[in-house]
C-alpha cells in the first residue's frame, strides 16, 4: 500500500510537472507573440526641398517633422520642435522669437535654449545634409 | 560558385545588351549586334572600357544551387534590369553609363536613339531609367505586393507584361534586397506580400514547428501520466476521496458508469466545450493583432500569419477548432438523437444545443468574412443577397446584416461586431445554459434506477481525468493540424473583381450553394435549409421517443423514425456538399 501511494504520487508529479512545463512553453510563446510590433514607427527621415529654398534669416516651420528650419550665421540647421518636457509640439511664440509649449507653458529661445520650465533640456537639433540632386535632406535619427 | 570560364562568358554576354542598352532579352543580342554597325560589339569589347569602371560589376550574380526565389530574382535583374536600373539600383545615372564607353548618351546613341535598330527602341533623355534603391527611393510603394504588381503590369519598360508572376515575384524580392531591407530568408508570395514593408526590415520568425512538437510531446506525456496514474488507482482499489476542486464541481459527484463511457457519448459534447475554449483564448489572441477595417482586415491577418511570432499557428488553431466544432458538434447531434436522449425532460435542452449549432454555423461564416480577401467575394455577395430574396423584409433584413445597400465596409464592421460580441456572448450563454440543463435534467440520459442492468458509476474525480484526456488528445491532433496545414488568406478585396477569384462558398454551406442550383433562391438558399433546422427543432416534440428504460445506449427502438429521420438529412446534406464537388480544404 505504501509502495503504492508513494509510486502514485511520483506519477501525479511527473504528470503535474509535465503540464506544468507545457504551460512554461505556452506562456514563453504568448510573450514573443505579445513582442512583435506592427507598426512601422514614424519616418526618420524628411526632403527639405532645394537649399535656395532658405535665403539667410529665414524660420520655416515644418510641422510633419516638427521641427523649425532656420537660415542662420551657422548655415541652415533644424531645431526639434517636440518639448523636451512631455512631447507636445512647442510653437513659435507671440513675438516670433523664440517658442513656447503650449501644454505646460515651456519657453525656448529662438536657438532652442530653454528660457523658462517646466522643460529642463534643450530642444535637440536634427542632422542636414546635402543630397547629390542638391535638395536637403534631414534625419531625426 | 561561377568558373573563372563561366564568368567570362557571362562578362561577354552581359556586354552585348549592356552596349546595345536595353534590349536584355539575351535572345535578341546577336540579330541586334549584327544590326547595329558599332564595331566595339564584335572584336574586343574590355579594351574600350574606361578603365576607372570596374568590370566585375557586370559579372553575374552568385547564386545558391538550386536556385531560391531570391537568386531568380538576382538572375532576372541582371539579365534584364541592371541595363537601365544599375548594378546596385542607382539607375541611369552617370557613373553607371560609364560601363557604356562611348555609347554612355544612350538617348543619342545608336542603340536608342531616333536611329535605333528595327527591334530596338528610343529613349527620352528626360525619361531614365529611374534608380530604384537608396534613401527616399520607391517613396510610393509601402509593401513588397505594390512593387510586385508595377513590375508584373509595367516592366520590363520596353516590353511590358513580358514577365510571368513568379518572375515578378522573384524581382520584386531582389529590389528590396538592393534596398537593404529583405527579411532573410524571404521567400514572396500573394499570401505575404502585403506584410512585407518595402522601407524597413522585418524579421521573420524562425521555424515555428520544433516548437509546437516539443509541447505536443510533453502534453502526451503528461496524457500518459494520467493513464497511468489512473491505472494505479484502480488497483488500489477505493480511496479515500480528495477535496473536489472547483472544476469537479462543475460537475456531479458521480455517474453511470455505462452512460459514461466514450463510446457511448463520442466525447462529442466536451469535445465542442474545448473547442469553443481553444476558440476563445486565439480569437482573442488575434484580436490583438486583427484591424477590422476594410483596407486592412487583410493585410493584418498577412502580418499575423507571415510576421507575428507564433500568430501562424494560433490562426490555424484557431481555424481548424472552428471546422472542427462544426462536425464535433454534428456528432453530438447524431448521438443524442441515434441515442433517444432528447426525451423528456431533455426536450428543450435539446433546442439549446439546436440554437447552438446554427450560432456556431454563423460564427463560422463571420469569422470566415472577416478574412475581406479576394477568397471570400462571392460567398459573401451570394450569402447576403440571399437575405434579399425573402418576401417583403428582405431588404430590411438585408440592410440590418450589413448596414448599407451591399457589401462594404460598412459590412466588415457588423460582421466584426457578430463575431467578437454578438455572437460570442450567445454562445458563452448557451454552452452555460445547455450545460446547466444536463444537470437539471437529471445528467446523462440513463434508465430508471430499477431497470439497470449495470449499477456501477464512477466519480466525479475519473469524469474530470477522462474529460481532461479527451482535451489533451484533441488538443495534440489540432495542434499537428494546425502545424501542417495552413488556414487560408488571399490578397485583399479589391473595389473590382479579379476573374480569378472563388466562387465557392465555405464549405459547411457548400450544401446550400449546391441546393440553389436547382430553382428558386428563396426556396432552395433559405426556405429549406430553415425547414432542415425546424425539422431537427420538431424531432422532440413530433415524433415518437424512446422508452425510458430504453436510454442510455445506441439505437433504441422507440424512436426509429427520428433516427432515420436525422441521419437521411446529415446524408443528404453530405451528398450535396460532396456534389458541389470540391475539395473542402482550398
Amino acid at each position: 500500500m505504501n509502495k503504492l501511494s508513494s509510486r502514485r504520487d511520483f506519477l501525479k508529479l511527473i504528470t503535474n510537472a509535465f503540464f506544468g512545463l507545457s504551460g512554461f512553453l505556452g506562456l514563453g510563446g504568448l510573450f514573443r507573440f505579445f513582442s512583435f510590433q506592427p507598426d512601422p514607427g514614424p519616418p526618420t527621415e524628411f526632403d527639405l526641398g532645394p537649399a535656395s529654398d532658405y535665403p539667410k534669416g529665414i524660420q520655416v516651420i515644418r510641422l510633419d517633422i516638427p521641427a523649425a528650419i532656420q537660415h542662420t550665421d551657422e548655415g541652415i540647421i533644424a531645431i526639434s520642435l517636440v518639448c523636451t518636457h512631455l512631447g507636445c509640439t512647442a510653437e513659435e511664440n507671440e513675438t516670433g522669437e523664440g517658442f513656447i509649449c503650449p501644454c505646460h507653458g515651456s519657453r525656448y529661445s529662438k536657438s532652442g535654449n530653454v528660457l523658462e520650465g517646466p522643460a529642463t533640456k534643450n530642444l535637440p537639433r536634427y542632422r542636414i545634409e546635402e543630397q547629390e540632386d542638391r535638395r536637403l535632406r534631414l534625419f531625426t535619427k | 560558385m561561377a568558373s573563372p570560364r563561366r564568368s567570362k562568358q557571362a562578362r561577354r554576354l552581359l556586354l552585348l545588351p549592356v552596349i546595345t542598352l536595353g534590349l536584355g532579352l539575351l535572345l535578341f543580342v546577336s540579330s541586334v549586334a549584327s544590326a547595329s554597325p558599332a564595331p566595339q560589339t564584335t572584336e574586343t569589347p574590355f579594351a574600350t572600357v574606361t578603365p576607372t569602371f570596374d568590370l566585375s560589376r557586370l559579372d553575374a550574380p552568385v547564386t545558391a544551387d538550386p536556385p531560391g526565389q531570391i537568386d531568380r530574382g538576382a538572375i532576372h535583374y541582371w539579365g534584364v534590369c541592371m541595363a537601365c536600373h544599375g548594378d546596385y539600383g542607382q539607375g541611369l545615372i552617370p557613373e553607371w553609363r560609364e560601363a557604356f564607353t562611348e555609347d554612355r548618351d544612350c538617348w543619342q546613341s545608336d542603340c536608342h536613339g531616333p536611329d535605333h535598330p528595327p527591334e530596338g527602341f528610343e529613349m527620352k533623355k528626360d525619361n531614365l531609367a529611374p534608380p530604384i534603391a537608396g534613401p527616399g527611393k520607391l517613396a510610393s510603394y509601402s509593401n513588397a505586393f505594390e512593387l510586385y504588381q508595377y513590375i508584373y503590369e509595367t516592366m520590363p519598360w520596353w516590353n511590358p507584361g513580358s514577365i510571368t508572376r513568379e518572375e515578378a515575384w522573384a524581382l520584386a524580392n531582389y529590389v528590396l534586397k538592393l534596398n537593404g531591407t529583405r527579411p532573410e530568408g524571404l521567400t514572396l508570395t500573394t499570401t505575404n506580400g502585403y506584410a512585407v514593408p518595402v522601407h524597413r526590415t522585418v524579421s521573420l520568425p524562425g521555424k515555428e514547428w520544433p516548437g509546437v512538437l516539443v509541447l505536443a510531446g510533453v502534453l502526451v506525456f503528461a496524457a500518459v501520466g494520467m493513464v497511468l496514474q489512473a491505472a494505479s488507482k484502480q488497483t488500489a482499489g477505493t480511496a479515500v476521496l480528495p477535496k473536489p476542486n472547483f472544476i469537479h464541481h462543475l460537475h456531479p459527484p458521480s455517474i453511470p458508469m455505462f452512460q459514461s463511457r466514450f463510446r457511448y457519448t463520442l466525447g462529442a459534447g466536451g469535445i465542442s466545450v474545448f473547442l469553443c475554449l481553444v476558440l476563445l483564448v486565439t480569437g482573442i489572441l488575434e484580436m490583438f493583432f486583427y484591424i477590422p477595417s476594410a483596407e486592412h482586415a487583410a493585410t493584418s491577418i498577412e502580418v499575423i500569419t507571415t510576421l507575428v511570432p507564433f500568430g501562424n499557428l494560433i490562426r490555424n488553431l484557431h481555424y481548424w477548432s472552428a471546422q472542427l466544432l462544426v462536425i464535433v458538434m454534428t456528432v453530438h447531434l447524431l448521438r443524442v438523437v441515434l441515442t433517444g436522449a432528447y426525451a423528456k425532460p431533455r426536450r428543450f435542452n435539446f433546442l439549446l444545443g439546436l440554437a447552438l449549432l446554427v450560432c456556431i454555423l454563423l460564427l463560422n461564416f463571420t469569422g470566415y468574412v472577416l478574412r475581406w480577401d479576394e477568397g471570400i467575394r462571392w460567398a459573401l455577395v451570394v450569402g447576403t443577397n440571399l437575405l434579399k430574396t425573402i418576401p417583403w423584409i428582405g431588404e430590411g433584413v438585408y440592410q440590418f446584416v450589413m448596414g448599407g445597400p451591399e457589401a462594404g465596409p460598412a459590412a466588415l464592421t457588423r460582421f466584426y461586431a457578430w463575431h467578437i460580441f454578438g455572437l460570442t456572448i450567445s454562445v458563452a450563454i448557451l454552452v452555460g445554459w445547455h450545460a446547466f440543463r444536463v444537470r437539471r435534467d437529471g445528467g446523462i440520459a440513463v434508465p430508471p434506477p430499477t431497470k439497470r442492468v449495470d449499477k456501477s458509476r464512477i466519480t466525479r474525480f475519473e469524469l474530470v481525468r477522462r474529460e481532461v484526456l479527451a482535451m489533451v488528445i484533441t488538443g495534440i491532433v489540432l495542434l499537428l493540424i494546425s502545424v501542417l496545414i495552413p488556414a487560408p488568406i488571399e490578397q485583399p478585396l479589391q473595389e473590382t473583381s479579379l476573374a480569378a477569384s472563388d466562387s465557392r462558398a465555405p464549405w459547411f454551406f457548400l450544401w446550400v450553394q449546391q441546393l440553389l442550383k436547382y430553382g428558386d433562391p428563396f426556396i432552395w438558399g433559405v426556405l429549406v435549409p430553415l425547414l432542415v433546422v425546424l425539422g431537427l427543432g420538431l424531432i422532440p416534440y413530433a415524433l415518437p421517443r424512446a422508452m425510458s428504460e430504453d436510454l442510455g445506449r445506441w439505437f433504441p427502438r422507440g424512436n426509429r423514425i427520428a433516427q432515420v429521420l436525422v441521419v437521411l438529412i446529415i446524408l443528404v446534406i453530405t451528398i450535396l456538399t460532396a456534389l458541389a464537388n470540391l475539395p473542402i480544404f482550398k
